[in-house]
Parts: C-alpha cells; sequence; structure tokens
C-alpha cells in the first residue's frame, strides 16, 4: 500500500470539503464529550456510593431535652438487637463539629448555626440495610426521647436516582448527537465520493482492489472522529480545571462530592477516541457499500 | 480471449432487451470493430466484458475466466489485463500528462522503480515526449486520447476496449489515433473498438461485427462499415 498516496488523498478530501469536515468534526466532538461526562458521572456516582453508603443507613436524631436513661435504653436496645451491626453516638459538640469540617468553605452559614443547633444522635449499621422499617418501629418518633428516626438509604437512593438521571439525560443527548454526527459523516462521504467520482472511476477501470479505493475514505472519517475526541477529551480537561475543580472545590474537600481524577479523564479518553475512530469508519464503510459505486 | 455465450442483458428499466442471445469469440491478437447505432447494445457488450455488469443469462468469458462465477474481490484483477480508453478522454485534469499514466500504475501498488521506468516508455510509443509536465486542459483532444491511451495500455493489457475513441476527434487526428491503436494491436493486444465512424471502418478493413437491437446482425472479417448508413 503506498501511504503517500492514500495519506495525499485523505488530505486533499479533507480540504475539498472543508465546511462539512468542519461540521463532522464539532458534531463528533460534541457528541463523544457527552459520552465522556456521561462516563465521568457514572465513575462519581459509584465512588460517591462509596463515600456514603457504607457510613450511615439509619440515623436517630433524639430530642433536646431527651434524659440519660432514656439514652442508655436506647443504647442498650442497640447493643441487644440482632438487626444492628454497629452503631455510633454522635453528641451535640459533635455533630457541630462535623457540621463546621463539612462546610469550612461556607463561614457565613457556620457563623449562622449556633453550637448547640444540631441535635445529638445515633448513628446505626445494619446487618441489612433494607430492614429499615424494623428500627422505625422499634423506636417510634416522639417517644422516650425520639425526636426522629430517619433512613439515610432511602434518602442516598432519592441522590442517587437524581444523578442516574442526569447521567442518562446526558448519554441520551450523547446518542442523539452521534446519530447527527453518523448522519453528518455519511453525507460527507457521499460528498466526497461525489467529488472524487473521476479518480474512483479511473481506479475501478485500472483494477485498483476494493480497498485500495475506499481506504482513503475510510481513513478520512477515522482522522475525523479522531479530531472529534481530541476534542471531547480537551472539552472534559477544561471543564475538569476550570468548573469541577474551582466551583465544586469545597464539597469536593468536605468529601460530599468526590474529585474528578486525572486518572479518570485519562481512563476515559482512549474509549473516546476508540469510540470516534470506530464509528466514523464504520459509518464511512457502511456508506461506502450502500451508497457508492467504487 | 474473448467469448460470449447466448449473452442476453434486461435492463430493469427497459422492456427490450440491451443484448439478445448474442454468441460469439474473439480470440487472441484480433483487431475487431463494434458497429451499430446508438442503442444497439455497444456500451452494453463493454460494460459485460469488464464485468460493471452481469448479463441477465448466458456466460460471459475473459482470458478463459467465466466472468459469471468469478467473486467480487478478483474483478480488480481482470481489470489489470484490460485496458479502457472512452470518447471523453476521462483524465484527471489536476494532475500532469505523466501523473494521469503514472496513476493507473500506483493505484494497483506498482513500485514506485517500475512506474519511473515503464511511465516514459510509453508516452514516447504515444508520441507525447516532451509533453509529460502538461495538464490536459494545455493539450489538444488528439494529444489527450494518447494520454489516455497511455494510461489504458501502460499495464500492457491483453485486451484494449475502446468505446468510440475518436467520436471527439477531427478526421485526421483520428487517423493518427487508429495508427496508435493498431501499432498497440501489432503488440498481440486484443482490440475492441465500438466506433460510428465508417471512414475508419472501411480504411481499416478489419473484423466487424454489427449489433443490431442487441442481436448480431453481421459478423465479416475485413468488412467495412456497410451499405445502410
Amino acid at each position: 500500500m503506498r501511504v503517500n498516496f492514500v495519506l495525499s488523498e485523505v488530505a486533499a478530501g479533507l480540504r475539498r470539503n472543508l465546511t462539512m469536515t468542519v461540521a463532522m468534526i464539532l458534531t463528533t466532538g460534541i457528541s463523544l464529550g457527552l459520552m465522556g461526562t456521561g462516563l465521568l458521572i457514572a465513575n462519581m456516582i459509584g465512588d460517591m456510593r462509596e463515600i456514603y453508603y457504607d457510613k450511615v443507613q439509619v440515623s436517630i436524631y433524639l430530642t433536646d431535652d431527651v434524659s440519660d436513661p432514656q439514652r442508655d435504653a436506647i443504647a442498650a436496645a442497640l447493643e441487644g438487637s440482632p438487626e444492628v451491626r454497629n452503631y455510633i453516638y454522635e453528641s451535640k459538640a459533635e455533630a457541630y463539629e462535623r457540621f463546621t469540617q463539612q462546610f469550612q468553605e461556607q463561614p457565613a452559614l457556620i457563623a449562622n448555626t449556633p453550637e448547640d443547633a444540631l441535635p445529638e444522635s445515633f448513628r446505626v449499621e445494619l446487618v441489612n440495610p433494607e430492614r429499615y422499617e424494623v428500627i422505625a418501629q422499634e423506636f417510634p418518633v416522639g417517644e422516650n426521647g425520639v425526636e426522629d428516626v430517619r433512613d439515610e438509604g432511602d434518602f442516598l437512593d432519592r441522590l442517587f436516582s437524581l444523578l442516574n438521571g442526569a447521567r442518562n439525560a446526558t448519554i441520551a443527548v450523547a446518542v442523539v448527537q452521534a446519530l447527527a454526527s453518523l448522519l453528518l459523516i455519511s453525507n460527507s462521504i457521499q460528498l466526497a465520493a461525489f467529488n472524487r467520482r473521476n479518480e474512483t472511476n479511473i481506479m475501478r477501470l485500472v483494477g485498483a482492489s476494493r480497498w485500495y479505493t475506499q481506504l482513503p475514505f475510510i481513513l478520512e472519517a477515522a482522522l475525523a472522529g479522531l479530531i472529534g475526541a481530541g476534542l471531547a477529551i480537551g472539552g472534559l480537561v477544561l471543564t475538569k480545571v476550570l468548573f469541577v475543580d474551582k466551583t465544586l472545590a469545597g464539597p469536593i474537600k468536605a468529601g460530599i462530592i468526590p474529585p474528578v481524577d486525572w486518572s479518570a479523564i485519562a481512563a476515559i479518553s482512549p474509549i473516546i477516541a476508540a469510540a470516534g475512530v470506530g464509528l466514523a469508519s464504520v459509518a464511512a464503510y457502511v456508506t461506502l457499500r450502500l451508497y457508492v459505486r467504487l | 480471449m474473448i467469448e460470449l455465450q447466448h449473452v442476453t442483458k434486461i435492463y430493469p428499466t427497459s422492456p427490450r432487451p440491451a443484448l439478445d442471445d448474442v454468441s460469439m469469440q474473439i480470440d487472441k491478437g484480433e483487431f475487431v470493430f463494434l458497429i451499430g447505432s446508438s442503442g444497439s447494445g455497444k456500451s452494453t457488450f463493454l460494460r459485460l466484458l469488464l464485468k460493471e455488469d452481469n448479463p441477465t443469462k448466458g456466460v460471459v468469458k475473459v482470458n478463459d475466466k467465466n466472468l459469471g462465477t468469478m467473486s467480487k474481490w478478483q474483478v480488480p484483477k481482470l481489470r489489470r489485463t484490460m485496458g479502457c480508453v472512452f470518447q471523453d478522454f476521462r483524465l484527471l485534469r489536476n494532475k500532469t500528462v505523466a501523473e494521469n499514466v503514472a496513476f493507473a500504475l500506483e493505484v494497483i501498488n506498482k513500485p514506485q522503480r517500475t512506474i519511473k521506468r515503464v511511465v516514459p516508455e510509453v508516452l514516447e510509443m504515444v508520441g507525447l515526449e516532451g509533453k509529460e509536465n502538461r495538464l490536459p486542459n494545455e493539450l489538444s483532444g488528439g494529444e489527450q486520447q494518447r494520454v489516455a491511451i497511455a494510461r489504458a495500455f501502460v499495464n500492457r493489457p491483453l485486451v484494449l476496449l475502446a468505446d468510440e475513441p475518436t467520436g471527439n476527434l477531427d478526421p485526421e487526428t483520428s487517423q493518427d489515433i487508429m495508427l496508435l491503436l493498431e501499432r498497440i494491436n501489432r503488440t498481440g493486444t486484443t482490440v475492441v473498438m465500438a466506433t460510428h465512424d465508417y471512414h475508419i471502418v472501411d480504411s481499416m478493413r478489419r473484423r466487424v461485427i454489427e449489433l443490431n437491437d442487441g442481436v448480431v446482425s453481421r459478423d465479416q472479417s475485413r468488412g467495412v462499415y456497410g451499405v445502410g448508413r
């Protein structure tokens, strides 16, 4: 295979339909960027599950006027319950300390919160996280100094379903965008083939192999896909540096949101590049097969 | 060399067959004129030889190979043994004379050494030495057709198919082109030329196959164009 010949054909092809090439690269880039974002969110959801689910499953908040015997009774009940794997007691002071740590980036919020505003609580880890109801029945709200029993898992489930929704929406938009970019690729390959019909007709007549005739077109699409993937990865890097690392610095430091690591971006970059090159090449190949006589 | 056995070609858009039960044999080294009015089936005949199209019925053989049983990936190999020349030259406008000829070799992956050697040879043979670096639109019609013939012949095909190669040329230039095709024929290459040019057919006195509404109405060695013109 004459590499120079093929490459010069590719370059000529891309130059000849510059506007289509740019459109092809941009749509591919956006689609791949959204796909990458979806993958990063999925990663993040995984990390967040680890952060949250392992810690607390049920919180039992105590009233302000809870008496020592009441508190001891609850502790004893938790100690004796077969449903409970582990529990910790958190006093008002400890709760406040955790609060100040979590919101250290927002001093105003901390300043406005009196030290005794946060209730004391028992944080309970269950043997089976699904068995929240049993604990709730055992400690009826409003009796024996119990202010509230909250299934943190339930809250987390809602949080995660929100995040999953965001991920799915991102991927859905990516798919639609990918469809648009596939159609654009197909269209621009048809245009390129039409522009080069004199060359390809001659190639056909002098007995150039099908591969030799098709390869420049497929490489053209693949190159556009690769550049699109480059743009997408660049976009993700910029998003991390300019948005995630700056705007979300507080919650990340507080451990509420897991950071987006460079390693995560490095891990999905090859996937994005492979998807870009692969989809573009396949679209080009199918187009040549279906619509173009070579 | 070329053999057709009861070949019928029906295009889906036309009620009448383009070729109707055509049988013929063309031997190696022959020079054959294919004549007949427009729509008589000449172009269909040439397309079938190139396997650009398949016959509806019958067998087409080129170089003793049955094109009907030939798989798709073998078609390029077949076409490497055939050269094609057309009425409209079909040169690449952005490539020079030498580049146009070299293109035919590059795309079938001939080594650069070979290309450097054979391109000047064939250009000299067709009488274009000194014009290697011209672009097609800087040449006369006759010269452009010489480039096209050089491109068709550079890979030393066994068969040269010419579809009205003199159709766009004046009589004098046409004579020169015919001399060139004759010369190529003398190297042992079979030449099949579709034409309307009775001067040429009458003066050359070669085998004439006349197609009429898709049927061979005359097959005559050392023939003339015919009285019905």
